[in-house]
């Protein structure tokens, strides 16, 4: 796969050695020079030092070829335009864009782009061990909005349904592992030590049923 | 009208205050707080709207969907850009106008991002400078929005060729024309007639290709092309 990656910081540099080592044709746009800096010496693609936005780099580094197009600069605004262009002028089929203030996401939604919010996404992830250490996000759909959590049942939750642990709250259990075995849960299953509960949660949801874990009601 | 106006800064403010003083509905939203600080000293707080222009709530705020004319003057053409885009898309605004920072942009001002019009800043700098270093003492009062033509006006020196001849005589580029002649206190109508003098204020119109004839029939001898025969 051709694709090109707009912007070298940290993001740009870690996403470029990935898919570069998954043997993909990567070529890296960015207006600063020294940011090249940032990518491991085992990056094995092109660098293009130029301003991604004037006219004729894009072509220079190979758009009307690329297959997939990242723009993952510190700037909103750029990310949203180097989206916008290479979407509609040049027809690339797979555009990310990096959302790196949560602030500016309302505009990346406004021009609908697929976008990716590290920084809010790296924030929800602390925040969430910080809260929850009981409930480990093992999936994410969308930005995070729902995702899909294993729970260790904790004692004091032993010799009661299930139904019992999740009624009320915004979340739906997907499987239960007992003895290495996963089910479909039925609501009525009577939990034992060693349980493994998987679920899917609104953030929400997540908070609920961490705090009814740890003994708290939600 | 109805005018909102995104970015505050040097040619966002002043052009808020010129239409506010037309008497034209114009509010202006920005959020850096150094310059609100500075805009909120120039203009009446009620025009001004705080917040992020590229944030639809920001624009909500300061009634869009009402606007009949969207100005994006921001420091950022990335930011510009998406404005005009999200202005036209989402809130249906009929016209959007646009300045270019960096001219290497350029190329994006246009019917892909909904820029109606873009006002390519350094460009006009750039050619107002470069036709006052090429033509004597011609001087381009209005480059006219289509085509190549431009109103320039030039000073007739004592030793012009024009001098002393009358207007019929004169041989003009094919694309020019005298449009009034400010002699003194007084416009003369260029009539076939009326006679070149030294110190004459001519207003033409004419076209780039024509512009250095016309400046070798008004300006000084010693700036026109030499004749064949006095190269030597």
């Amino acid at each position: 796969m051709n694709v090109i990656i707009v912007g070298c910081g940290r993001v740009g540099a870690e996403l470029a050695l990935r898919l570069s080592r998954r043997g993909h044709d990567v070529t890296v746009i960015d207006h600063i020079g020294s940011s090249f800096s940032h990518l491991d010496p085992a990056y094995r693609g092109r660098t293009i030092e130029a301003e991604p936005l004037a006219e004729g780099v894009l072509e220079k580094a190979g758009i009307r070829q690329a297959q997939a197009l990242a723009t993952v600069t510190n700037s909103d605004p750029v990310n949203a335009v180097v989206a916008h262009v290479a979407r509609t002028v040049y027809g690339v089929p797979n555009v990310v864009a990096r959302n790196y203030d949560p602030r500016w996401r309302a505009l990346h939604e406004a021009m609908g782009l697929t976008s990716v919010s590290s920084t809010a996404w790296g924030a929800q992830r602390i925040e969430e061990l910080l809260e929850r250490p009981r409930l480990r996000a093992v999936f994410s759909a969308g930005n995070g909005e729902v995702e899909l959590y294993e729970v260790a049942v904790p004692e004091t939750w032993v010799g009661r349904t299930l139904d019992a642990l999740v009624a009320g709250i915004p979340c739906s259990p997907v499987s239960l592992t007992r003895g290495g075995r996963a089910s479909l849960p039925e609501p009525e299953r009577v939990l034992s030590a060693g349980d493994i509960l998987h679920v899917t949660a609104t953030l929400e949801g997540a908070g609920r049923l961490g705090r009814r874990l740890e003994g708290g009601e939600a | 009208m109805r005018i909102l106006i995104a970015g505050g800064g040097r040619t966002g403010a002043t052009l808020a205050l010129t239409l506010h003083a037309q008497k034209h509905e114009v509010r202006l939203m920005e959020h850096r707080p150094n310059v609100l600080a500075h805009i909120h000293r120039e203009l009446p707080t009620e025009l001004i709207y705080e917040g992020n222009p590229n944030d639809p709530r920001t624009l909500e705020f300061a009634r869009i969907a009402d606007a009949q004319v969207l100005v994006a003057s921001m420091s950022s053409d990335a930011e510009n850009l998406s404005l005009c885009f999200i202005a036209h898309e989402h809130f249906k605004v009929p016209r959007t106008i646009a300045t270019i920072n960096d001219p290497r942009f350029a190329w994006l001002f246009g019917p892909r991002f909904h820029v109606d019009v873009a006002v390519n800043q350094a460009d006009i700098l750039a050619s107002l400078i470069e036709q006052e270093l090429s033509v004597g003492d011609m001087m381009t009062l209005l480059k006219l929005r289509k085509g190549s033509f431009s109103l320039v006006s030039e000073t007739l020196a004592k030793d012009a060729r024009a001098v002393g001849r009358a207007l019929r005589e004169v041989e003009f580029p094919r694309n020019a024309v005298v449009c009034a002649i400010l002699r003194r206190n007084d416009v003369v109508i260029p009539r076939g007639d009326v006679r070149f003098e030294a110190g004459d204020e001519v207003l033409a119109l004419v076209d780039e290709a024509s512009a250095t004839e016309l400046a070798a029939l008004f300006g000084p001898a010693g700036l026109s092309s030499p004749s064949p025969d006095s190269v030597a």
